[in-house]
């Protein structure tokens, strides 16, 4: 029995972590544009939610020409990087021939790259998106087919009990003969045994049923570590990366080492809760195997939302989540940002559905940020193109737009209640770190980056205008914080929005 | 397959010295009963050709010509036996009525009560399947819930086949007899092969140490071997139909590699370039061989006996030669196309090829003798459903 409730609870809890997301939080598609040649295209991976499974990608160039489009699908580094399988053809659509989807089978857990071939007229041009694959959850039974499949079920055990009853009652009577009381006696005893085996063997199928999806969903469904954050006596800030037996059990596709991404291993958000009307990314340093630190110096108190965003040796990331309590003031470390020049912080109003049509911001050198956004309302799960322009105070372009650890912009999307959490580039939404990944796999096995003119990685002119490729996974209430550098000072300017 | 049916049957009037009185006479088999056999050749060759192709070319959809073949075979026995039931039923074929059995009102030859019932499992495993790959994840294992009911069902059709073949053959005389032997030998070796498909996962030459290899061989081979080695009514029945069973193994461990074929999924961790077969058979012609002696010696004795000499011969028969061969298939020299321990899925990593060169041990020495003798006592229990088997396979009679 107590085996029985471990094992129920086990399911339970397997389930209830469906909103467990690796790379962002409850985020799970992949949104990336890049150069293929002369083509400017967008990519978009819809992840399945069980791994292996087949995800949904949906490709759009910025201009005609594109013959065929050619996909295929490999782990970034390690053993499955080595033989990749023949491409896939993407099918264009009709009446856009600027738009081609298809299907991407992903056949593992780990970090994978999509290798995307475009053919026109002038030759071939490539480029490597990555994907982290990952089972996020398993799906429960549609009460329909639990009922289709039950009445099943019920047929097919009265019919089994019934053809052995035949069986026994006139199987071995001659041609012609007839079934006497003795037979029919026995017909039946040989029935209800049968259907007491039956029903044995039915319980002793449920049972190894709800084993092995325990044990499948425990296996398979991913997990980050926990994340466990504490404060020492100088009012430093520790963070400890629990044990994450979802990665050590993959050491060839997902690693556990960690690579900077941006030029740091760990990119930490503060986020006040509630209200989300104080802002901090931070970048700890690392003090053990699987501990940071940073000398927070003076915030906000408050109780926070913590997103800690990592990435593997593979390319693959996590985004780890805790929440805490801090106090403002105590620290040892003076004012905010001693911890890193590339820390940031932002204050707000609190989020509101009556700020989501506010499409200003203002930054806190005097400038502004606009969104400019496209009229309509915004719609959960299509690909959405986030514009803003930077004014300096006296509303003229910015001209002095500078990278922010080598991006033009960084931003992070937020929902109401702290489920989503996205961390997305002008690039999209893959760390930089799996990008180079992705693309040194690619350039080592002969693609012809080298030889590609027009092949550019992580390159922006840096205008007054950034924009970031990115679909929101649910309809809600979203916080976005979009962050430029511009005369050696991040500015951050914090949009509302809301999704249908 | 025609001609080994064929050559089989000549091999036949040893046992049957009555057919050489009809060997002049033309075998009358009923076409139905060549439709079953069809049926569950086509799921076989389908189920064996499946599993290649996930070991080798990886992406699967319904359309697959593995998946085509499994289908042909459960509709051609659906409709078969559909017919079969409705024409007994509302006909008025005499002969066919007088030779039927009743189920809900139905009449119609047992077999095929069986069969349709398989057939009926085998569409009920496709929904449930299908959520479970959702819920799961795309095929990577042979034993899953849904696969076991596919399997059930399979061996619905398959049991349901023999079914009717074995009452067609145990009313019949002469030539037509023996034609239907074979013919019941022949089925009876898929048979075993779909249920050796089965437990393939465990019958890798790195079990061949742990008891896990033996009790679930104990588990269902018995029944089979001593079912239709007593239902055959041969000698050497249950030598027979495990030879079959290896030949079929060894036909495709030897053939499919000449058919060459490519991954068409990531990740690819073994660069493969032609059909991927399945392993080396079981040497269940061994202990075949001793359970046709104990089933000649005992014949007429008390069915536990039998049972328990039965099971213990089949599980030290087994132990005799699967251990020193277990030792060989992890050694370098079985590493080529006769043994096939060079074959490894385009999925498998280099890394754990080890898993397969290296024997998967029981924890301690007596963790293995306490599975050895779980291994024996299944062996006895399934050798006694395999005497009631027999027994009622040669006494059917519709």
């Amino acid at each position: 029995m107590k085996m029985k409730l471990r094992r129920f609870i086990t399911l339970l809890l397997s389930l209830a972590i469906a909103s467990a997301c690796f790379a962002h939080v409850g985020s799970p598609d992949v949104y990336f544009q890049g150069q293929a040649g002369a083509y400017n295209i967008v990519v978009v991976v819809r992840t399945p939610q069980m791994i292996p499974g087949v995800a949904e990608i949906e490709i759009r160039s910025d201009k005609p020409g594109i013959r065929t489009v050619k996909i295929v699908p490999l782990y970034i580094i390690g053993p499955g990087s080595k033989y990749p399988p023949p491409p896939d053809v993407l099918q264009p659509t009709p009446g856009d021939s600027q738009f081609f989807t298809g299907k991407l089978w992903l056949m593992g857990s780990g970090s994978w790259e999509v290798r995307i071939e475009v053919d026109d007229d002038n030759g071939t041009a490539t480029l490597a998106v990555p994907v982290p694959a990952a089972a996020r959850n398993t799906l429960p039974m549609q009460r329909s087919l639990g009922i289709l499949l039950l009445g099943l079920m019920t047929l097919l055990v009265v019919a089994i009990v019934s053809i052995l009853g035949a069986s026994r009652r006139e199987g071995q009577l001659e041609p012609g003969a007839q079934a006497g009381p003795q037979q029919k006696r026995a017909a039946k005893i040989v029935m209800l045994v049968a259907l007491v085996i039956v029903i044995a063997l039915l319980a002793a199928g449920r049972w190894w049923w709800l084993d092995k999806s325990s044990s499948d969903s425990a296996r398979k469904i991913y997990q980050p570590p926990k994340l466990s954050v504490s404060l020492d006596q100088s009012g430093k800030l520790l963070l400890h990366m629990g044990e994450s037996p979802w990665h050590t059990r993959r050491p060839d596709t997902v690693m556990t080492a960690l690579i900077p991404d941006h030029g740091h291993l760990m990119h930490l958000f503060l986020v006040r809760m509630p209200a989300m009307d104080r802002f901090y990314h931070l970048h700890p340093a690392q003090v053990g195997p699987e501990d940071f630190s940073d000398d927070l110096g003076m915030i906000t108190p408050g109780h926070y939302q913590v997103f800690a965003d990592i990435v593997r040796a593979s390319g693959f990331p996590d985004t780890m989540v805790a929440e805490t309590d801090l106090p403002g003031n105590g620290s040892a470390f003076g004012a905010f940002g001693r911890g890193s020049p590339d820390d940031s912080e932002a204050s707000a109003a609190a989020l509101s559905e009556a700020s989501a049509d506010n499409l200003t911001a203002p930054l806190a050198d005097g400038g502004r940020m606009i969104w400019e956004r496209e009229p309509g309302a915004l719609s959960a799960n299509k690909l959405l193109w986030f514009k803003f322009s930077v004014e300096d105070a006296g509303g003229v372009p910015s001209q002095n737009l500078e990278p922010y650890m080598g991006m033009a912009g960084h931003a992070e999307f937020i929902r109401s209640d702290f489920s989503v959490f996205a961390h997305v580039h002008p690039d999209g939404s893959a760390p930089m770190a799996a990008v180079n990944l992705a693309n040194a796999n690619f350039a080592a096995q002969g693609s012809m980056m080298a030889a590609m003119p027009g092949m550019q990685l992580g390159l922006h002119k840096l205008s007054a205008e950034v924009s970031f490729p990115y679909g929101f996974p649910k309809a809600g209430l979203y916080r976005i914080f979009v962050q430029v550098k511009r005369n050696g000072h991040v500015e951050t300017g914090v949009f509302d929005a809301h999704v249908n | 397959m025609l001609s080994l049916e064929e050559a089989m049957a000549q091999t036949l009037t040893h046992d049957f010295p009555g057919a050489s009185a009809g060997a002049a006479a033309r075998a009358e088999v009923p076409w139905h009963i060549w439709a079953g056999v069809v049926a569950v050749s086509s799921i076989m060759f389908g189920l064996y050709w499946d599993i290649s192709w996930h070991q080798t070319i990886g992406r699967d959809t319904f359309w697959t010509p593995a998946h085509l073949a499994i289908h042909f075979g459960g509709i051609l026995a659906a409709i078969t036996c559909t017919y079969l039931i409705f024409s007994t039923t509302f006909g008025h074929d005499a002969e066919a009525k007088a030779t039927s059995v009743g189920v809900w009102g139905f009449r119609g030859p047992l077999g095929a009560f069986l069969t349709a019932w398989g057939g009926v499992t085998m569409l009920t495993s496709a929904p449930f399947d299908n959520w479970w790959h959702n819920s799961f994840g795309l095929d990577v294992e042979i034993l899953s819930p849904p696969h076991v009911v596919l399997g059930v069902g399979i061996m619905g059709v398959g049991i349901g086949s023999l079914l009717l073949l074995v009452s067609a053959m145990n009313r019949a005389q002469g030539i037509t007899k023996q034609r239907l032997n074979a013919m019941f030998l022949y089925t009876s070796g898929i048979l075993l092969v779909l249920h050796m498909i089965i437990v393939s996962e465990y019958s890798d030459g790195s079990f061949m140490h742990s008891s896990i290899f033996y009790k679930i061989h104990a588990f269902g081979v018995p029944v089979l071997l001593v079912g239709f080695g007593r239902g055959s009514g041969r000698r050497w029945g249950a030598t027979i139909v495990a030879s079959i069973y290896m030949a079929i193994f060894l036909l495709g461990l030897w053939i499919f590699p000449f058919f060459p074929a490519t991954p068409k999924l990531g990740p690819v961790f073994t660069n493969v370039t032609h059909m991927v077969p399945m392993g080396f058979p079981v040497l269940l012609i061994f202990p075949a061989i001793l359970m046709d002696i104990v089933l000649n010696r005992t014949s007429g004795r008390n069915a536990w006996f039998q049972a328990l000499l039965l099971g213990t011969v089949f599980v030290a028969g087994l132990l005799a030669v699967q251990w020193p061969f277990g030792d060989f298939m992890i050694s370098t020299h079985a590493r080529n196309a006769v043994f096939g321990q060079n074959y490894f899925p385009y999925a498998f990593p280099p890394s754990l090829y080890k898993l397969v060169w290296e024997f998967q041990l029981d924890a301690s020495p007596g963790v293995f003798w306490k599975g050895m003798g779980i291994a024996w006592a299944l062996a006895v229990a399934s050798s006694r459903i395999g005497v009631a088997f027999g027994e009622r396979l040669s006494r059917l009679r519709r």
